[in-house]
């Protein structure tokens, strides 16, 4: 993938940007493009300014969002940009990586919380292993607590045998 | 006839293409585009955005083309689904082979070309056919 050379030398890596307008109403499409990118995990840059680290998969994904603003009576550019300098780039990676880590985060308190119940500890697992999943695929600059929530939801069924082997 | 979609192709290009080929225009002819604007005038694009055969209404390519071409066998869109979870994940089926079926186009695109991406999908498309249908037929996991 192409990079740039700032004044600095340092390098800074291309964002694929989606910038659109939807009527305000009907708001059901509006709600439905919101939690499209909600589940990109995009950074919002401004209003109506989305944007993802450049890739084959991230400007498709913006291309089909753009695709469906354009079916609903929206309107919708697809831009290729590197942020200014390094500083942007890090401000909006730093608020990307703290979204997923408050996602990440609730997964491990849900683990925790499970841990200690007589809940279907399988099922708890199960349902929290989806949702890390999906937090693992819009995670695009990994927190510490990437690892700590798997090493959560992996230990749940684990801390059980030795709950059950206590009592 | 010719057909002409984005290049670098993934589970929904390569699952349409096997589709178009096996069900549509067995003479189908691919060729991988950058951009709608690089279109030859004779191929009907699919996959592109701006293209009828494209994603519309929440609907993948795949399942476009399905309804363009009114193609109401049950199987294939059972295996609407798995393509549909594999491309968009976004929970409307449950496809557990979606996930595999993914990493495993991803994988291949990593190693082959578009033309040979298609010619290797196509037996494993024949394939998941085959057993979906056993398993409409048995109504269990076919052995």
């Amino acid at each position: 993938m192409a990079t740039t050379v700032t004044a600095k030398g340092g390098t800074v890596r291309p964002w694929v940007l989606l910038s659109y307008r939807l009527p305000r109403e009907p708001s059901t499409p509006r709600i439905a493009v919101w939690r499209k990118l909600e589940r990109l995990g995009v950074a919002r840059i401004g209003d109506g300014l989305v944007g993802l680290p450049d890739g084959n998969r991230t400007r498709e994904q913006l291309e089909w969002v753009a695709e469906e603003i354009t079916d609903a009576a929206g309107t919708a550019t697809i831009w290729m940009a590197t942020p200014g300098n390094r500083a942007q780039h890090q401000v909006i990676s730093e608020s990307m990586s703290a979204a997923r880590a408050a996602e990440y985060r609730q997964i491990i308190a849900e683990a925790k919380a499970a841990a200690g119940t007589a809940d279907d500890l399988a099922r708890t697992q199960r349902r929290l292993r989806t949702a890390l999943r999906s937090v693992q695929r819009r995670d695009y600059f990994p927190p510490p607590e990437r690892e700590q929530a798997k090493i959560a939801v992996a230990g749940i069924t684990t801390s059980s045998t030795t709950t059950a082997a206590t009592t | 006839m010719k057909w002409a979609t984005r290049a670098g192709v993934h589970i929904d290009r390569a699952a349409s293409a096997w589709l178009i080929r096996s069900r549509i225009d067995p003479d189908a002819v691919f060729t991988f585009i950058g951009d709608l604007d690089d279109l030859p005038d004779d191929a009907t694009p699919f996959d592109i955005r701006g293209a009828a055969l494209g994603h519309h209404n929440g609907d993948c390519t795949f399942e476009a083309i399905l309804r363009h071409y009114d193609l109401a066998d049950p199987i294939l869109w059972q295996i609407a689904e798995i393509i549909h979870q594999a491309d968009l994940d976004d929970d409307r089926y449950d496809a557990p082979e979606a996930a595999g079926l993914d990493v495993t186009l991803r994988g291949l695109s990593m190693i082959c070309d578009d033309h040979h991406v298609l010619d290797l999908t196509a037996p494993l498309f024949d394939g998941l056919y085959t057993y979906k249908r056993q398993h409409l037929l048995l109504g269990r996991e076919p052995a």
